[in-house]
């Protein structure tokens, strides 16, 4: 297959990678695409990030951060010159050490990201809170309702660019594929919050951007997606999937959706902008098994497939992805803010193990007992 | 391991940036992303495809590419096209649509249609409309490929559209007259059946394809002899002027009051464009040659459509309702190949090198366009046809079905 190699793999560290996409209109002028050129240039030695004098560092409130998308996503604003604070309750800590992270860029980080400490449920506070702060720009990572935002939107009238984490799950479900952002949007979904919250803010007037991943993966992943199969490969175990197995999805990479939030910054081209973000190519769910093998260094799984109308799970997942396919086009994202995805699924796959469940780190622990429940009874049928 | 084609880097669209260059210069560059030879790919530097920029959906193809350095090659010169179209098959289509399209846009247009004006297979459609090339101010011949220079004794054409051969020994004698006669651009209808199965979707130009395929030896040989080419991946097709039945496979049922047995899952994706958007992709092509020279492009629609969900759109064209029935071909002993008009299996490419690189935009609109398609269904009689299910009936008899819902 005919891909650009990601920077990246011309180290062996299989650390973070500080690439950003460069952004460029034909003219060529902006002062922010030249900034990103020129970082780009000075990227070819990690760590030696220059900030030119030219770049406006920002004010920059990130809602969350500190679990998966912000913890990638703040690294690189910290590393762009912007001043980054991240409001939470403080359950995690502000700053902790990326598998891969050098001491020293983790110093540099941890010394320079900010905390405001609170719940963001708490209106009232978040309205005085921010207002008080006064940032520039707010990344909402982890908000879910139209009410969450509201608050923030009133405590900072002078708001250059609120970036929204949405999702594809809004998306109407569908014969026709890949789903586009002009695509009907489903008002009864599990994800109504995120529809409702970027008709919210496209009501405010305010510089709005919004970002709809398909599923997310990459180290520290606490949605098991990766995890769940490589729980089931590491224990030799075969890998129940549910119908054809043929079912299309779509996986990508924390790190370049870090990268997507980045490109749109102070991008014009993204005001009031809907954006896909997720990987090039989809994958079937017995595609992706082979991929988790393949990252793993795992033989090839045995795949068992099964009708999940013939079981009772409880309250259990048997299968971590929505049984249908789903998947999502990224051309707008592309031609628009010139971003592209720089892992491809078995490289993205190899980048996640090797930093997380490679060195037995995992968020939840197995459970195979939905396995068990399906094993059970395929090997009675049988 | 991919048969990924070179294009000659002396080509004036293979400039790709090296590493040092900002990208200053609009041309032709987005298109090596997904161009292939290797040692342009070294570059490390992310080419950036916002040098077009894609336009929201409402604007016109060519208001994306809205560049002054390209103003003069683009649609301003008048082309003389020739069209080798084959007798039969689902590529008929093509041509017919492309020989009105370019009649439409002020282009001179000879269509040179294999075999004889007066066999069988000219009595169906698209060639029994061949009315409407000639009265569009078209020219409409006929010959064998071999006798190309016979056939079209003295003539040049700017540019050569091969949708006849399928290996090179049957393109072969086109492309080199051709050559000899100085056409400035060679297109070729190719397929997008050559890729190599994936498990990881969709078809994008660039991926491997099977090496044995008759099209990628034509692919390699216009690579080879032409400094201006490309070629074109289609799937399926729906358009009136069809020559192969595509819709109508389903409508035969769904009027019938059968249920419409599907092999597999009915999951399985697959592209189904109409004509015309392989005829306007084909004549950006024409009307933007250096930017089109030296690619691949998948000539599909910008959706897929499930095997359930074209059933499902058909009948609902129809205004009527439907029965799907999946079965599993080995276990009945029924070839689907046979049994059914699309692969059993995931077909899915995507027309992204046209939306980059000629700021091409799909409008095949499946459940519009069936509405259409079923209208003319009727209107020809089909629905009152008398036919056979044989296969049909052999399926639904394993699985114990009733033939009549």
């Amino acid at each position: 297959m005919a891909r650009m190699v990601p920077l990246q793999q011309q180290t062996t560290h299989p650390g973070f990678s500080l690439l950003t996409s460069s952004l460029s209109d034909f003219n060529g002028a902006r002062l922010h695409s030249q900034l990103q050129f020129k970082r780009k240039m000075g990227l070819q030695n990690r760590g030696a990030l220059q900030v030119s004098a030219s770049s406006s560092s920002k004010n920059i409130l990130i809602m969350g951060g500190t679990r998966f998308i912000g913890i990638f996503l703040s690294r690189l604003l910290v590393k762009e010159g912007h001043q980054v604070t991240l409001f939470t309750r403080g359950k995690a800590p502000i700053a902790q050490q990326l598998p891969g992270e050098s001491d020293q860029d983790f110093a540099d980080f941890s010394s320079k990201i900010l905390h405001l400490k609170g719940d963001r449920k708490d209106s009232d506070f978040v309205k005085t809170s921010l207002s008080a702060k006064g940032f520039n720009v707010v990344y909402d990572i982890n908000g879910r309702e139209a009410v969450e935002v509201e608050p923030i939107i009133e405590a900072l009238p002078n708001l250059e660019q609120f970036v929204y984490c949405s999702s594809a799950g809004v998306y109407l479900k569908s014969d026709l594929l890949p789903h586009s952002e002009v695509d009907a949007v489903d008002p009864k979904s599990r994800h109504k919050g995120k529809l409702e919250t970027e008709s919210f803010l496209e009501s405010t007037g305010v510089n709005w951007t919004s970002i709809r991943p398909v599923y997310i993966y990459g180290p520290l992943n606490y949605n098991p997606v990766e995890e769940w199969f490589f729980h089931r490969l590491k224990a030799g175990r075969p890998i129940p999937i549910p119908n054809s197995g043929i079912q299309m999805t779509q996986l990508g990479h924390v790190k370049d959706l870090a990268k997507a939030f980045i490109t749109v910054l102070g991008n014009e081209k993204a005001s009031k902008e809907v954006f896909n973000i997720s990987g090039e190519k989809y994958v079937t769910f017995d595609g992706l098994a082979r991929a988790c093998a393949k990252a793993g260094g795992f033989p090839e799984p045995e795949l068992v497939h099964y009708n999940p109308k013939e079981y009772d799970f409880g309250k259990k997942k048997a299968f971590p992805f929505r049984d249908q396919h789903f998947f999502a086009s990224i051309d707008k994202a592309k031609h628009v803010l010139g971003w592209k995805p720089e892992f491809d699924l078995v490289e993205g796959l190899t980048d996640s193990y090797e930093l997380d469940f490679g060195r037995g780190t995992f968020r939840k622990e197995a459970d195979f007992s939905t396995d068990d429940i399906i094993l059970g009874k395929s090997l009675v049928t049988a | 391991m991919a048969a990924s084609l070179s294009s000659p880097l002396t080509s004036a669209s293979s400039v790709l940036f090296s590493s040092s260059n900002y990208p200053s210069l609009p041309s032709f560059s987005p298109s090596q992303r997904l161009c292939f030879s290797h040692s342009a790919l070294s570059s490390s530097y992310s080419v950036s495809p916002a040098l077009f920029t894609f336009p929201s959906p409402r604007l016109s193809a060519t208001a994306a590419v809205s560049f002054s350095v390209r103003a003069a090659t683009a649609s301003g010169e008048k082309k003389k096209v020739l069209i080798v179209n084959t007798n039969s098959g689902g590529h008929s289509i093509i041509g017919f649509y492309f020989a009105k399209e370019l009649l439409g846009s002020g282009h001179n247009v000879t269509i040179l249609t294999v075999g004889e004006e007066g066999s069988d297979k000219m009595k169906k459609p698209p060639f029994n409309r061949f009315s409407e090339i000639v009265s569009a101010g078209g020219r409409t011949v006929w010959g064998d490929p071999p006798e190309i220079g016979k056939v079209l004794a003295g003539e040049t054409f700017d540019v050569v559209l091969d949708n006849n051969g399928k290996d090179l020994d049957a393109v072969r004698p086109v492309a080199d007259w051709a050559k000899e006669t100085g056409a400035k651009q060679f297109l070729f209808i190719s397929s997008a059946g050559i890729y190599l199965p994936t498990e990881e979707p969709p078809h994008v130009e660039g991926d491997a394809v099977k090496g044995s395929a008759g099209h990628v030896g034509v692919e390699k040989y216009m690579a080879e002899t032409f400094s201006n080419w490309a070629s074109f991946r289609p799937q399926y097709m729906i358009g009136s002027g069809n020559n192969k039945d595509c819709e109508e496979w389903f409508f035969d049922r769904i009027v019938r009051n059968r249920p419409v047995p599907i092999p597999g899952s009915g999951m399985q994706l697959t592209n189904i464009s109409h004509a015309k958007d392989l005829s306007s992709m084909l004549t950006l092509a024409v009307e933007k040659p250096e930017a089109a020279s030296g690619n691949i492009f998948n000539s599909v629609s910008e959706r897929a459509v499930t095997l359930d969900g074209m059933a499902k759109l058909c009948a609902k064209a129809a205004g009527l309702p439907v029965e799907i029935v999946h079965y599993d071909p080995k276990a009945i002993g029924v070839d689907a190949k046979k049994a059914f008009p699309f692969r059993n299996m995931h077909f899915y490419a995507e027309p992204r090198a046209a939306k980059e690189i000629l700021g091409w935009q799909g409008t095949t609109n499946l459940p519009e366009d069936l509405k259409e398609r079923f209208e003319e269904y009727v209107k020809i009689g089909r629905d009152k046809k008398t036919m056979a299910f044989e296969l049909d009936d052999k399926i639904l008899e394993a699985l114990k079905v009733p033939a009549a819902v």
